[in-house]
């Protein structure tokens, strides 16, 4: 029997980078199938050729054992093809039932919507997929993250009359869903594959995997390095295939040097979704916070930047701190590269000199009020020499310089005070090797000048080459705080995801 | 883009102004382009420009303020009230000053600590003013002898210049109270440190908080200057007609929007500048001016004038979108 869906050969480039090289995937039918790798290792892109969102360089596509072709992401629908996202296109104004029956014809009586036949309809629906706890009448709006996703699925499920599902690709559906809800959801793709669907389901969270799956398939480098039964392999192995590289150069090398001075050192720290927080930052030490997407990383570097209000007990260089803005924060030494460097780090529409200059306008006027832009310019261009800035000039627009030298400016700025702690948020995060190279060589110097420095990653490369200690976040909890040196990727990952075996 | 079509997009407002002046010289060859007339046109638009002005400072954020209108008519009917009450001219113009700051305070306090939409919020400010302004007054203009002859004496006053055809030719006190009013903002905005954090705000809210920009404080603070200005062009327009009813300003804040948008048409990103604000309030002034003497019907005028916004907007728009 052949497989459900066969991708086979399938190859993209995008300006000569290959993203994708003869990747290749099996799906069987009534089988939910794991698909790993790590960021960039060509996940998301083999998901959009199947959706019809990118066009492929080559790829041979088999449904059934017929060659079929998927050019948009209608022909992909048609193909029962369903794609569960995690920002889910809900109409949050209209009922469950509405939700449900959006691409199909109301239930009509005398001309007007029959409401009361259209909820049944979906009640029916609804509890044949063992969903009894959502009420049709409901607004889509008040339904959990959780519950939204169980009826855009049921409504995936829908499709149009005569086109049934047969393939689903849930991307990474757990991120932002309680237990419970992940029960559900799991109870849900049960009834599908009893249907004869094939599930195609991406996570990093490898206990679900072994939970829910059937099969795996591992993908790195834009390439498959695997695809196994479930029951032949095991956690360690998963990890290794996804990472199975070595410490590169770029990451220069770390202090001999024996750190005596504390900087930071948090004593408590609790917020909405972070919980026991301690640990202690050396002068010049380099901490990285590792974790899966949602175990509090951000959270907590914008908890002691002050931008997200939380409860702690915080002393800075012996003197009690308090992280109550992020104006208070840039006045007391810290500085901050946000991980969203366009929408959280950058006036786009504004100059270098502008964007270097924002939190240290008060130090470049007369007295706090008069600016002198003349010297706004100087320690401008100063500082972006210093990072090795790419620019025409300090009045170059930043929308008009590439990732990387815009993450050189939000660096710029983040020298310009000689901070005392540095709080980085995925600073090698879509940056050309070159520039990581610059960025990363400026971290340890900074270090070197006594600089403390928190950094958070979900590249395990990166926190492992760079930093001193590695403290592990899980659902915003501190579960480990781990010397960087002589520590595997393998064993990292491992500890990100609380697996015994590795701790 | 080209160099050409940048340069034609940024000052495009600015020719077609220069065309509107030719326009009128050419139709009005005896009595528009005299020192007279443009000394008359500069004292016409001097209360829309201090309106125009201080509403560039909360346009700058990509804030907005509606209730400019009303709080310039309700300041003209508190200084007025307390004149007809025997009180100094300092005082009623320092209370409506204060009532300009506390409106100002509570739009700041509405849009930047409870949250509300600058649009909603300064709405419902906007018809609150108005219906306080009514409540105070009784509905009644308050005029003739209860104005002091020193209040209503300063709009009628200037700085000599000379004489021409033996009349003296003044500059207005009002031009120049606008022209200080310009320079405090230009100063205020292109060259402090306030001003060119509101430009961060109004270029991306959240980097500017990140970086430690005071957001919620410095935008308080701009609509209490907001309110402040529209308070003193409340003042302004009492003072050059001697009286005060509940309605008077209330034309001002479309106009001033239109001419902060005229503004924005001839900055490279679209963000307002004070100097590009004068010009569309020049522009309104000079085609009302022009098409009055030329005896066009006041409805005529109307159309042609937000035919001509809306045209001018519209290119630039389009300019930036090849």
């Amino acid at each position: 029997m052949p497989p459900l869906l066969s991708v086979q050969n399938a190859s993209k480039s995008y300006s000569g980078n290959k993203v994708l090289d003869n990747a290749w995937l099996e799906l069987a039918s009534g089988e939910a199938h794991a698909l790993m790798g790590e960021n960039g290792a060509g996940k998301s892109t083999l998901i959009k050729l199947l959706a019809g969102v990118v066009t492929p360089d080559i790829i041979d596509l088999k449904l059934n054992g017929t060659p079929i072709q998927i050019r948009s992401a209608q022909e992909a629908f048609v193909l029962g093809l369903r794609f569960i996202h995690q920002e889910l296109n809900v109409v949050p104004q209209l009922s469950v039932a509405e939700n449900l029956f959006l691409q199909s014809v109301y239930p009509k009586r005398f001309g007007l919507v029959d409401w009361r036949s259209l909820n049944k309809k979906a009640k029916t629906m609804l509890s044949g997929l063992g969903i009894e706890h959502i009420a049709p009448e409901k607004k889509m709006a008040r339904l959990s993250t959780g519950d939204k996703m169980l009826v855009k699925i049921a409504a995936a499920l829908l499709g149009e009359a005569n086109e049934t599902a047969s393939v689903f690709v849930l991307d990474e559906p757990t991120a932002a869903l309680s237990s419970e809800e992940t029960g559900r959801l799991f109870e849900l793709i049960g009834q599908l594959k009893t249907r004869g669907c094939a599930v195609l389901y991406v996570s990093h969270r490898l206990e679900e995997i072994f939970a829910l799956c059937e099969h795996v398939t591992v993908m790195r480098d834009g390439k498959t390095v695997a695809s196994k039964a479930i029951s032949e392999t095991k956690q360690s192995e998963l990890i290794e295939l996804m990472t199975g590289r070595s410490l590169q150069q770029v990451y220069g090398k770390r202090g001999e040097s024996v750190f005596q001075d504390v900087l930071l050192d948090i004593q408590r720290l609790e917020s909405q979704k972070l919980k026991g927080i301690k640990f202690k930052l050396f002068k010049g030490e380099i901490v990285g916070l590792a974790g899966l997407a949602g175990s509090g990383r951000s959270e907590l570097l914008r908890a002691i930047m002050g931008v997200d209000a939380s409860r702690h007990e915080i002393l800075l260089e012996g003197q009690p701190f308090l992280a109550s803005s992020p104006s208070s924060s840039w006045e007391q030494g810290l500085a901050f590269v946000p991980e969203e460097r366009r929408a959280e780090g950058l006036v786009l529409s504004h100059s270098v000199a502008n964007n270097v200059a924002l939190p240290h306008l008060n130090q470049m006027s007369h007295g706090g009020v008069v600016l002198k832009r003349r010297l706004q310019a100087k320690k401008a261009r100063a500082l972006t020499e210093q990072v090795r800035l790419k620019a025409r000039g300090m009045g170059q627009k930043v929308k008009e310089l590439s990732g990387g030298n815009q993450q050189k400016v939000v660096f710029a700025r983040a020298l310009a005070a000689s901070p005392r702690l540095l709080l980085l948020d995925e600073p090698g995060r879509g940056v050309d090797v070159g520039a990581k190279v610059d960025i990363y060589t400026f971290i340890r110097q900074l270090s070197q000048k006594g600089t403390g420095i928190i950094l958070a990653s979900s590249d395990l490369t990166e926190l492992l080459g760079l930093c001193d200690r590695i403290l592990i976040l899980h659902e915003g909890k501190q579960v480990a705080l781990v010397k960087a040196q002589g520590l595997s990727q393998a064993e990292l990952l491992g500890l990100c995801y609380q697996t015994k075996a590795a701790a | 883009m080209t160099r050409l079509g940048r340069l034609t997009r940024r000052f495009g407002t600015l020719l077609g102004f220069l065309i509107v002046i030719l326009f009128f010289w050419f139709n009005l060859p005896d009595t528009f382009m005299t020192a007279r007339n443009l000394l008359n046109i500069s004292q016409q638009v001097s209360m829309l420009a201090v309106v125009a002005f201080s509403m560039t400072i909360v346009m700058v954020m990509n804030d907005f303020d509606l209730s400019v209108g009303s709080m310039a008519s309700l300041a003209g009917i508190v200084a007025a009230l307390l004149f007809s009450q025997g009180s100094s001219v300092f005082l009623g113009v320092s209370a409506a000053l204060a009532v300009g700051l506390l409106g100002g305070l509570i739009n700041g306090v509405l849009v930047s600590l409870v949250g509300i939409l600058p649009f909603v919020a300064t709405l419902g400010t906007l018809t609150i003013f108005s219906g306080l302004a009514f409540f105070v007054s009784g509905g009644k203009t308050i005029f003739g002898r209860d104005i002091p002859a020193a209040f209503s004496g300063f709009a009628r006053a200037g700085l000599p210049l000379g004489t021409l055809n033996e009349r003296p030719l003044l500059l207005p006190n009002l031009t120049l109270v606008a022209l200080i009013v310009l320079f405090l903002v230009w100063l205020t905005l292109e060259h402090t440190t306030f001003g060119r954090r509101l430009y961060a705000i109004g270029g991306n809210r959240e980097a500017s908080r990140l970086a430690g920009v005071r957001v919620r404080l410095l935008r308080l603070l701009a609509f209490v200057l907001t309110g402040l200005g529209a308070a003193l062009a409340g003042l302004m327009y009492a003072s050059r007609v001697a009286s005060a009813n509940p309605t008077q300003g209330a034309g001002l804040m479309l106009d001033a929007i239109a001419a902060v948008f005229l503004g924005m048409t001839m900055s490279e990103e679209g963000e307002p500048h004070v100097l590009a604000t004068l010009v569309g309030v020049l522009i309104l002034g000079v085609l009302d001016n022009g098409l009055t003497q030329m005896q066009v019907d006041s409805y005529v005028r109307e159309m042609l004038m937000g035919g001509i916004i809306v045209a001018a907007v519209a290119s630039s728009s389009l300019g930036k979108q090849s």
